[in-house]
């Protein structure tokens, strides 16, 4: 048979079967089942995959803020925030490592074949290049290479490099404060952490649509230190030249404001360079200035003459009998430098006489002069405003051997942090005020508002005023006649004490004969104290004397802060904070 | 002779301009989604909505071209064009372009173009002819026949391999087969020898599917199957859908397809981008969309001026509603992921053109009923 199916025919034979309603009902059917899924997906099965699908597209970062500035008095920048931008592959995404590595080598000028071999690579990240110019970015995006991307990443610095390096201190990696007001102050210049929820893609890269901005991240409080940038500098340049004039190890150059306790400039040597540590050691990082107390030698006179004089005990004109220059301890003998026979209390503080003063703490006896250094701070913190502070070593009396005494009467057997002294001799220029020393003016917010002004604090008072002065003039005096001429700055009336310690030798626990500390403290002009400052020369080669290395340095540094300043001789003369406000 | 249908045929009727109507509809559908998902990605000069919009714009000329022939006339070369369509399948197996694991491609110049595409309407005119010629009685010449006819071009483009488009293929033998009828008894015979051939059949069949391909199957028996994530395109166009939610993210907002956690956004789920951004509304308004179509389809075929007119409108249905079920249930984890595009939407230009075609051809079958009998 050859012929064709008729219309009916086909129509019968489905319906014959039934065949035509059921594929009809399949039909049906099968929509309904669709219709049904659809819904239960969509409608019923809707809030469990809006959250599966917000789970896959939102991605709750933590935003850390930006570190906070740190800028001295003037508002000048000592360590900010750097923004840098960095280049990394998505291996798995490029599909032409070879082209994709060529044209990464002609914006970036890295070398291409071992380029091309990280691209290659079976990782999910790799960088390409660390640290690249805003210019190449901008290339880059114009390019827009698949798995190619830029991160941005902030990195601290330090503009000035290794100036206030030991005050700043420095952060890691992480934005978190290691070392000095970076650690100190750490809470407020790493500011808050912030969680936003950002859109992802399936790669897990961060899509912002084009209608909002990126989020930014906030700003970590900016601080401004009491430190001027520019008294830094001369403190830092006087320190560095008598350093290696004396081919010294070491030194300090403190610079305080005696009426408030701000300090002006904080040079130590050796020193670092904060943006480049992993070439510094911990031993050029230490703060000196607050972590080592040393042996202060004749300039904890100064100390001993204000207890005395406050007590009542002695008075400038009061002779004392230094005798042939030596006087006999439990076993030993305190020299002077030369022998004076009979001379005045103030001849004996203008030429240190050690004799004369170990004869003069007999009279005030134990308790008075541990009340008294007690008093000026020493055993204590200062309360300065930078971490790791040591106390000093200053034991109590019930520990004290027959030596003691006469030993704290020339500056022995007692350890002082540089600042502790130089906080001390302030109180004397300061009318007795003891005052606690800072080096954070005023921390502000991201606006630049104020949120926290840091107010002069008084800690206690231990002499009078009418000492101070008395005190003041017999510094004056050791300028202009006694050890600390070279101290003396045209114009001006100086206050000052020059000291000369010993080191003890580590190894043999004796007083070296060839290790010497030279040291100068002082403030200027001496009727209106503006700055004290206190210099210190770790073991120079040579003479050591105190008013030969370090009183030099006080005069130079004193000379130039002045006339920044524009501090007038003599009376007439206006208060530092003044100029820090116009 | 040959009668030219257009000429004596009255003025386009209301059903002919909702026809038209509807496929205009699906395929604007089809180039706005595939706008949302592609607009964004870079580096492409002549972007994939804009491609579509001219595959759409080649596939209505075919459309007109092929509804202007009588289809007793492509009848007549419908062994030749089957013949080299299984030809040109034979050449991609061999010297095919290669593209995912796959090789599928037939490059022509710049442009390339997929022949297992082109072997459904052959292959439809081969199968249409076969039962409306004879008098096929018995369940040899009703089923085995045919099959055998089926069965190279089943296995070239399953060998390329291309499960989709080769069950796709099958579907429209399934289809006549079903319409056409088989006696119960055969049918069982049949069914029994398949079950009983099917343990060897299997091993032979498994071995020969790609790995992908068996993890694709395993893991929508078993979801929690899932060992180098494949399950991963399944469940990332059910998050698309469910969180679409009612009415939707919004044209060009939707979250899971913007960020392309859905793979293939463009091609084979692209339901699931019009769920997520147009929601269970969007959804079910394109469904009911081609659904009528399928409809009128059916109702060509009911009206059909003779029974190779019939054959040809359903089993073009058939095929049609095989694709859009397969793919929409793929979408919704009703079927398992066997990359079937959705007919007018997915962007592909073989497809689009020869799923153009076919219409064309089911138009014709529509417009043969007016012109007088010769």
């Amino acid at each position: 048979m050859n012929r064709s199916f008729t219309k009916e025919e086909v129509k019968a034979a489905g319906e014959g079967t039934g065949r035509r309603a059921f594929i009809g009902l399949c039909f049906l059917f099968g929509f309904i089942i669709l219709f049904l899924r659809f819904g239960y997906l969509q409608v019923l099965q809707a809030e469990t995959m809006k959250l599966k699908a917000r789970q896959q597209h939102e991605k709750p970062i933590t935003l850390a803020s930006n570190r906070g500035a740190i800028v001295d008095r003037q508002g000048k920048p000592l360590a900010l925030n750097l923004d840098v931008s960095s280049v990394y592959a998505t291996p798995s995404s490029i599909d032409d490592p070879a082209g994709v590595a060529h044209q990464l080598t002609q914006v970036l000028g890295v070398p291409r074949e071992p380029l091309e071999k990280r691209l290659r690579a079976e990782r999910d990240f790799v960088w390409v290049q660390r640290k690249i110019e805003d210019a190449q970015v901008k290339r880059l995006n114009d390019l827009d290479l698949p798995g190619i991307d830029v991160v941005v990443e902030s990195r601290r610095f330090y503009p000035k490099g290794t100036l206030l390096a030991h005050v700043l201190g420095f952060a890691g990696i992480d934005s978190q404060g290691l070392e000095g007001l970076e650690n100190g102050y750490d809470k407020h210049l790493r500011g808050q952490v912030r969680q936003v929820v950002l859109q992802q893609d399936a790669l897990g890269r961060i899509i912002i649509p084009e209608n909002r901005r990126k989020p930014q991240p906030l700003s970590g409080h900016a601080i401004s230190l009491t430190i001027d940038e520019v008294i830094q500098y001369m403190a830092e340049e006087a320190l560095d030249q008598a350093v290696q004039a004396t081919k010294a190890r070491g030194g300090a150059v403190l610079v305080m404001v005696p009426k408030t306790g701000q300090m002006l400039a904080w040079a130590l040597r050796p020193t670092f360079d904060p943006n480049h540590i992993p070439q510094a050691s911990p031993e050029q990082w230490r703060n000196r200035g607050v972590t080592d107390p040393y042996e202060p030698g004749s300039t904890l006179k100064v100390i001993l003459a204000a207890a005395a004089l406050e007590t009542n005990s002695i008075t400038p004109d009061t002779l004392l009998y230094a005798g042939d220059g030596e006087v006999p301890i439990s076993g030993t003998v305190i020299h002077d430098h030369e022998k004076a026979g009979w001379l005045t209390f103030r001849e004996a503080v203008q030429r240190s006489s050690n004799v004369a003063f170990v004869k003069m703490s007999w009279d005030l006896g134990k308790e008075q002069v541990y009340q008294f250094l007690r008093t000026f701070g020493f055993g204590e913190k200062t309360g300065i405003d930078l971490p790791g502070e040591s106390i000093g070593i200053l034991r109590r009396p019930d520990q004290w051997s027959l030596r003691t005494l006469p030993s704290l009467a020339i500056g022995q057997e007692i350890a002082v942090t540089p600042l502790q002294l130089l906080t001390a001799v302030s109180a004397i220029a300061n009318e007795g005020w003891l005052m606690k020393p800072f080096l954070v003016r005023e921390i502000s917010d991201q606006q630049g508002r104020s949120v926290w002004e840091h107010v002069p604090h008084i800690r206690r008072r231990p002499i009078s005023a009418e000492t101070a002065k008395t005190v003041t003039d017999l510094l004056v005096n050791v300028v202009e006649r006694g050890t600390g001429k070279r101290a003396a700055v045209p114009g001006y009336r100086v206050a000052g004490k020059t000291g000369t310690a010993q080191k003890v030798d580590s190894e043999t626990g004796t007083y070296s004969s060839t290790k010497f500390v030279g040291s100068f403290v002082g403030f200027v002009p001496a009727d209106d104290p503006q700055l004290a400052i206190l210099v210190v020369i770790d073991e120079p080669q040579g003479p050591a004397w105190g008013g030969v290395v370090a009183a030099p340095v006080f005069r130079k540094v004193a000379e130039q802060a002045l006339r920044y300043l524009s501090v007038a001789p003599g009376d007439e003369s206006r208060m530092v904070a003044s100029r820090s406000s116009s | 002779m040959i009668d030219e249908p257009w000429r004596r045929r009255r003025e386009f009727d209301r059903f002919d301009w909702y026809f038209c109507a509807i496929i205009l509809a699906l395929s604007a559908i089809g180039v706005l989604t595939i706008y949302s998902v592609t607009a964004e990605r870079a580096g492409t000069r002549f972007p994939l909505y804009l491609k579509q919009a001219i595959w759409i714009g080649v596939g209505a000329l075919a459309f007109l071209a092929v509804s202007r022939i009588d289809y007793r006339t492509l009848a007549r070369w419908s062994f030749p064009l089957y013949g080299f369509a299984l030809l040109l399948l034979v050449v991609v197996l061999f010297g095919g372009k290669a593209s995912h694991g796959a090789q599928r491609w037939i490059a022509l110049g710049p442009l390339a173009f997929q022949p297992a595409e082109f072997v459904k309407i052959p292959l439809l005119l081969v199968l249409a002819v076969y039962y409306s010629t004879q008098n096929r009685r018995g369940w040899w010449h009703r089923m085995i026949v045919p099959a055998l006819i089926t069965v190279p071009g089943f296995f070239l483009i399953l060998k390329q391999p291309d499960l989709g488009s080769s069950l796709s293929f099958l579907s429209i033998y399934v289809t006549l087969l079903l319409v056409v009828g088989v006696k119960s008894k055969a049918f069982g015979v049949v069914l029994l020898s398949a079950l009983m051939l099917f343990p060897f059949a299997w091993s032979e069949l498994w071995g020969s599917l790609h790995d992908y391909q068996k993890e694709r199957i395993l893991s929508f028996v078993n979801p929690d199957y899932d060992p180098g994530g494949r399950g991963y395109q399944g469940m990332q166009s059910r998050i698309a859908v469910g969180s679409g939610q009612l009415i939707g993210k919004g044209f060009h907002s939707g979250t899971q397809t913007q960020f392309k956690f859905l793979p293939e956004g463009h091609t084979d789920f692209i339901f699931a981008v019009l769920a997520e951004e147009w929601g269970f509304l969007g959804g079910v308004l394109f469904i009911s969309l081609f659904l009528a179509l399928l409809l009128m389809g059916l109702d060509i075929a009911a009206k059909a001026k003779d029974s190779l007119g019939a054959l040809l409108a359903i089993g073009l249905v058939g095929m049609l509603t095989f694709n859009m079920a397969v793919n929409v249930g793929m979408t919704i984890g009703l079927a398992p992921i066997v990359g079937i595009p959705l007919p007018l939407l997915s962007y592909g230009g073989s497809a689009t053109i020869m799923t153009m075609a076919g219409l064309g051809l089911l138009f014709g079958v529509k417009m043969a009923r007016h012109k007088l009998s010769p």
